[in-house]
């Protein structure tokens, strides 16, 4: 059974969510505390769940950045290792320079909770893959404003990192950014929470799909 | 200082001084001052409403826990509980909005992980003055940030509130919070009571500041021009170190590490501890000097009184402290020794080796002073025949009240909350029941009570509306209601027209819970709250919990299928101008002809039918009467409907529900609907575009348009 490493931080509350929705695809969720060191392989991916890690209280996800499991994470992002960050854990991973951009203040100031629907720009190593294809899922934060310099954003679009786009901006993101990717494809982060669309009863299950991945071979998993 | 300026300062009446003087011998002395303060205080004492809430129904197969702990504790069936009750944080909220709504729901989770459940969903009950009052803008925007900020950052999910507009709060805003816990198999449940000689009194979490020092007289009292001079006792929250209490208390539960458990709420250390204490029949020595500091130069007084947030008082066996300190050093807090429980029934309250107080938890918490205060003779209302509204051009009166605060969206107040973490969210703020998916598979549905307009025109009809009105809403969505948590707030007790409004409307909420069955488990009472001796309206809040067998198929609330028959149950001819009455200026009119003991047969009906399958959507028909209800139904969904009815458009009737059915699914429905004996009419079909009914003729798009533009016109300056 592949093992998936969930990241927890003092602060972080998705993780049980994760925890369900990795287990919803029949895989092996792991807990990784923040302390902990471990080797790239002892895992065949990585979430990193949202919540308020340190409270968000420095920058949303500035201090875990610099916690020891995300040095690990960095060694994992190198190998190849799919790794996935959602809400803050998106914004942990561009704090920790492993994906581009920053997460600022929404628009208006405020938390937004609201459902969005997303579009898929460019595939990356995780599911889904269909480019064009149009996702229901909530989104919850107040820092969720994708923010990059002009040519940045031009090299995103050149090199194909954009991930997710929202239909309709909700928080002033440049480019309606939702969700972006590493150049190789195997780190990803994305601000709305696929965890939050599992079952109709939640009102959509577009998320399901968001916890699978093809392997550096290409593989589905 | 002289007596009375002591008397002042702690806020002790003459006659409480007296009391206190027999019971110890002698005048109290230090420290005592503070514990008397603070422990007979009515905000912890419950001094004025105790004699009638003992008289509360509040038993049932399912109830495992009532009042006496931190929170009421109900059966769910196949392993599962929840734990669950409401608070005020009225004054706090209205001198620092902010930090006094984020510090009520604080307090309120502390109630709930306290007891060892994991806290599941948040809901908040907030009346405001009008929106040009004075401040009020400021206290919107910061109430609501406050409640955000606090439970988004915990991680737990609101799912529903209900938020009030009147001029009765334009000096006294109301700030209620609700928690709901889960317990699943295995999970413990952990009580307060003090047990084991030679335990360890153990403190954890904040280290402790002067925020809050004398909060709990403070709640105890009114308001006059200089309530600014009481920000510093409010407290200020930390909801990161919240969650990591939540995370770090519940495995010490889960590990057995823990005899007893009482987070440090109101009047802190001091009720914590005297109420651990007087309930398991022992006493505790505290070392006043161990306890954790913010500010080194504090002193025992300001210790004992401190409201500082998130803190926890536990006792353990002393061989089971290391294991406890290694769990909170893991989510980096601190648990520290402070003292140790003694057969000696007395709490002994130690400085610098020095015995400060030595005195009986039991004489201090079992002789606080119970009053009967005085109150007028009432009546129930009465039957005076049909009620009606002179309302001409009802079109141009509905997009009035969709375009009012009262009538308005409340969707700027209910998007700054998370209403999914913890993936289990069903229903959310937009529908009138929040609903959460239970582990196994079933279905929890929370809703709020009280209407305070009702309340004015009957404290006695809205006491029992508070309970049958949510009720109705559990059962429009096929929940069962299980049980009942409240928060009673009131003006000052010592005026009899205030104190008469307490009593009968508590009648109202007493006889409703004993006709459905359903009881109170726990609650929290509010008085004082008046300014400059204005009180404002009596509102008894509440908050209903209700179990649904399975999470499909739970009805809608819109209007969303072109051809759907849209029913009309009814439940009796009461009727009252409600709040389109009092926009318009309108006589205030209630036709109370009700019969409470069919209501039961009437609920279960409902939630069999509404449960069958057979039914899209429902709606309580509510606020501003049949016109309105159907106009919210049209926003929802996006579609008209075309309706002939008798009936005025805006009065309020005790109670109706619509209910609309795909037209193949017709035969089915009438026939459940018969067969459960509900009165029912068939009033119209869902058509696109339009709502009409008579002389009521409006687009759906302008009926969208004015409802989601109320909020901007009455707070333009908002984000």
């Amino acid at each position: 059974m592949k093992k998936v490493g969930i990241l927890r931080f003092p602060g972080t509350n998705c993780d049980r969510d994760i925890w369900k929705s990795v287990e919803l695809q029949s895989m092996q969720p792991e807990w990784i505390w923040y302390k902990q060191s471990f080797l790239p392989d002892n895992y065949d991916a990585y979430v990193i769940p949202g919540g308020f890690s340190y409270g968000d209280y420095l920058r949303s996800g500035a201090l875990a950045a610099l916690s020891p499991a995300m040095s690990c994470i960095k060694e994992a992002a190198k190998m190849g290792k799919p790794i996935f960050g959602i809400c803050n854990g998106f914004q942990i991973l561009c704090e920790a320079g492993l994906l581009p951009g920053a997460l600022m203040r929404n628009e208006k100031g405020l938390f937004i909770d609201q459902w969005v629907n997303l579009k898929l720009e460019n595939s990356s190593q995780w599911s889904p893959f269909s480019v064009g294809q149009i996702f229901k899922m909530p989104m919850a934060h107040a820092d969720g404003r994708f923010f990059i310099s002009e040519e940045g954003y031009k090299q995103l679009v050149d090199k194909g990192q954009i991930w997710l786009t929202y239909a309709d901006n909700p928080n002033g993101s440049v480019g309606n950014i939702a969700g972006v990717m590493n150049e190789a494809g195997n780190v990803v982060g994305m601000m709305p929470h696929p965890d939050r669309a599992l079952f109709s009863w939640m009102g959509s299950e577009d998320g399901l799909e968001f916890f699978q991945w093809q392997d550096a071979s290409g593989v589905n998993q | 200082m002289n007596l009375q300026d002591k008397l002042n300062l702690y806020r002790i009446q003459p006659n409480e001084y007296d009391r206190i003087c027999e019971l110890l011998g002698r005048a109290p002395e230090g420290v005592e001052w503070a514990v008397f303060s603070a422990l007979w205080s009515e905000h912890c004492s419950y001094k004025s409403s105790k004699v009638h809430l003992k008289k509360l129904f509040s038993q049932s197969e399912r109830v495992l826990q009532s009042f006496g702990e931190n929170a009421g504790i109900i059966d769910l069936g196949r392993g599962e509980k929840v734990a669950f009750k409401m608070e005020s944080h009225n004054h706090p909220s209205f001198i620092e909005p902010y930090q006094g709504a984020a510090t009520g729901v604080g307090g309120i989770l502390r109630d709930i992980f306290t007891m060892g459940a994991r806290p599941m969903a948040l809901a908040n009950y907030l009346c405001f003055g009008e929106p040009k009052a004075e401040r009020m803008t400021e206290l919107v925007r910061g109430v609501v940030g406050g409640i955000g900020g606090y439970g988004n950052c915990v991680g737990v999910p609101t799912l529903t509130g209900q938020t009030n507009f009147h001029e009765s709060y334009n000096g006294n805003i109301l700030v209620n919070a609700m928690a709901v816990g889960l317990f699943q198999e295995g999970d413990p449940i952990c009580l307060s009571q003090a047990t084991g000689v030679g335990n360890w009194v153990v403190y954890v979490g904040a280290k402790t500041g002067r925020d809050g020092v004398h909060g709990a007289s403070m709640a105890s009292e009114s308001f006059d021009e200089d309530s600014e001079s009481k920000r510093p006792t409010v407290q200020i929250g930390d909801p990161f170190y919240e969650k990591l209490l939540i995370e770090s208390c519940l495995e010490v539960m889960k590990e057995g590490l823990v005899e007893a458990i009482q987070d440090m709420g109101a009047a802190g250390l001091t009720s914590s501890s005297f109420e651990m204490a007087d309930k398991g029949n022992v006493g505790l020595t505290l070392n006043l000097d161990s306890v954790p500091l913010r500010d080194p130069t504090m002193t025992p007084e300001d210790i004992l009184l401190s409201e500082s947030q998130e803190r926890m008082l536990l006792i353990c066996k002393p061989e089971k402290f290391a294991d406890i300190r290694a769990i909170f050093e893991k989510w980096g807090l601190d648990a520290c020794a402070i003292g140790e429980v003694i057969a000696d029934p007395v709490i002994r309250l130690m400085w610098r080796g020095e015995t400060l107080s030595e005195m009986s938890p039991k004489m201090v918490v079992d002789n606080a002073p119970m009053y009967e205060r005085p109150y007028n003779s009432w009546q129930p209302p009465q039957k005076t025949g049909k009620v009606s509204l002179s309302i001409s051009n009802a079109s141009e009166v509905l997009l009035n009240i969709l375009n009012s605060v009262s009538g308005g969206s409340k969707e700027w107040v209910y998007r700054q909350y998370d209403q999914r973490v913890q993936s289990s969210t069903a229903r959310d703020c937009s529908s009138p029941v929040g609903v959460s998916a239970l582990p196994s598979g079933r279905a929890l549905g929370m809703v709020l009570g009280c209407r305070p307009h009702l309340m004015r025109q009957s404290p006695y009809a809205g006491g029992v509306d508070s309970i049958v009105y949510p009720a109705l809403e559990l059962a429009s969505k096929g929940f069962e209601p299980l049980a009942v948590t409240d928060c009673l707030n009131f003006g000052n007790p010592e005026k009899p027209e205030v104190m008469t409004e307490f009593v009968s409307s508590l009648a109202g909420m007493n006889e409703a819970c004993a006709a459905i069955q359903t009881p109170i488990i726990s609650g929290n009472v509010s008085f004082y709250n008046e300014t400059l001796h204005k009180g404002v309206t009596p509102t008894p809040s509440t908050g209903l919990v209700g179990l649904r067998e399975n999470l499909d198929n739970i009805p809608d609330s819109d209007l969303s299928c072109d051809g759907d028959i849209i029913f009309l149950l009814t439940f009796s001819p009461s009727q009252s101008t409600g709040l389109a009455g009092e926009m318009f200026s309108q006589k205030a009119q209630l036709n109370y002809d009700f019969d409470l003991s069919g209501f039961k047969s009437f609920l279960d009906g409902l939630r069999k039918v509404t449960s069958a399958n057979c039914v899209r959507s429902t709606r309580v028909v509510g606020n501003f009467g049949l016109a309105y209800t159907l106009a919210r139904m049209a926003i929802a969904g996006n579609r008209g409907a075309k309706i002939e009815c008798d009936q005025d458009y805006f009065a309020e009737p005790l109670y109706q529900v619509v209910l609309t059915v795909s037209a193949s699914q017709k035969d089915q429905a009438e026939q459940a609907m018969n067969s459960n004996s509900l009165r029912w009419q068939k009033i119209g079909f869902v058509i696109e575009e339009q709502l009409q009914w008579n002389d009521l003729k409006v687009d759906v798009a302008a009926l969208k348009e004015n409802y989601e533009g109320s909020w901007r016109k009455a707070f333009p300056r908002f984000p």
